[in-house]
């Protein structure tokens, strides 16, 4: 696979924005520690893209690609699931229960509220 | 074992555990894309071989997250990403600011006080309850919470693993099935249900679902960090 020397720089420039607005990010988060630097990090690059302090057309090829693969970096701390197969066998199956029907009322509680009340409004 | 083999021995596994997780998410995308099943999600189905390929090696947890660490590095900067779709839809969403903080409010509501009152009702215990009703928030912050209404933290990041994987797999068929088809509503509703799990999965679907979910997924984080001490607090109180 050959990657052009302007998708190079892109992909250079979009790291370098991901990676400056998360340093930013983990400087708010330890300034006000209401926040994880990761959601800090994703509010800055939302406001440096709307007030186009970086180039949201030079961006968006690779955080495309980002977005779409991303879901493989959630695996591992998936996996710890491992270390707590001991409260599984103390509580039994209801930990798994409560956390599966509380989860289905969310969802539709928000979807449903939303949709109907909400989704006309713009 | 000189230093030098040993640094050699571990990044040979780094690089083995990092190529063959992503060999397997990759494969198993692939599989689903042609195959379209629903229980065939690549997250759940790599995490389950890969527990079981652990347990058949008798490989410690510690041992493969420590071998992992490129894909751990890599979980903020894709997070940040998730501000993309978001800068977007921002002139839409700022159209629409007051209805999605009432609605992820009532949500960030309903999730906290549904978990604890089941919890306690059925099992009796105070520090299940609290690391229950914090689930549906990103690890960082349900953890710091968890620690300081004294709930139980294995517990806690144990249920946000849990419920951010069946809304990712069950929330766009379920959202579907109700009828609550727009893009708009089924992004909030896993934002504000599945966090980041959730978010990373619908953004597939489209950027609609990616820019409403990240917003779900921040927004929640913000009401529950601010709100659950004092519902919790208040709620145990009654109980």
């Amino acid at each position: 696979m050959i990657i052009s020397h302007k998708t190079a720089l892109n992909v250079l420039y979009s790291m370098f924005a991901i990676f400056s607005c998360l340093a930013l990010g983990k400087f708010c988060s330890y300034l006000a520690p209401i926040l994880p630097s990761s959601l800090y990090g994703l509010i800055i690059f939302t406001l440096s893209l709307h007030f186009r302090f970086f180039n949201a057309d030079k961006i968006k090829g690779t955080v495309v690609w980002c977005i779409k693969h991303m879901g493989v970096c959630f695996v591992p701390p998936g996996v710890g699931i491992i270390n707590h197969f001991e409260l599984l066998q103390q509580f039994g199956i209801t930990i798994v229960v409560i956390t599966f029907a509380t989860t289905f009322i969310l969802l539709t509680a928000v979807g449903l509220h939303y949709q109907r009340y909400a989704v006309d409004e713009a | 074992m000189t230093l030098t083999e040993l640094l050699s021995s571990h990044l040979l596994s780094s690089f083995i555990t990092v190529v063959g997780t992503i060999a397997l998410f990759q494969s198993l995308a692939v599989l689903q894309g042609k195959l379209k099943v629903i229980w065939l999600q690549p997250m759940l189905i790599c995490i389950l071989v890969i527990i079981a390929f652990l347990l058949w090696q008798d490989i410690s947890f510690e041992r493969y997250f420590s071998n992992a660490w490129l894909l751990n590095a890599l979980l903020e900067p894709a997070v940040v990403a998730l501000g993309f779709p978001l800068y977007q839809h921002l002139e839409t969403i700022t159209k629409q600011w007051k209805s999605i903080l009432f609605v992820l409010a009532l949500g960030a509501l309903l999730a906290i006080t549904s978990s604890f009152i089941i919890t306690l009702l059925l099992l009796g215990d105070y520090s299940i309850a609290v690391a229950l009703s914090l689930k549906s928030v990103t690890t960082p912050i349900a953890i710091a919470i968890a620690e300081q209404l004294e709930g139980n933290t294995a517990i806690t990041a144990f249920a946000i693993i849990l419920a951010g994987i069946f809304g990712a797999i069950v929330g766009p068929p379920w959202l579907n099935f109700i009828k609550v088809t727009s893009p708009k509503a089924q992004g909030l509703a896993i934002g504000a249900a599945s966090h980041a799990i959730g978010t990373a999965t619908v953004s597939n679907i489209s950027y609609q679902h990616a820019a409403y979910s990240s917003l779900a997924l921040i927004v929640s984080a913000v009401i529950t960090a601010i709100t659950s001490p004092f519902i919790i607090n208040f709620l145990a109180s009654l109980l």
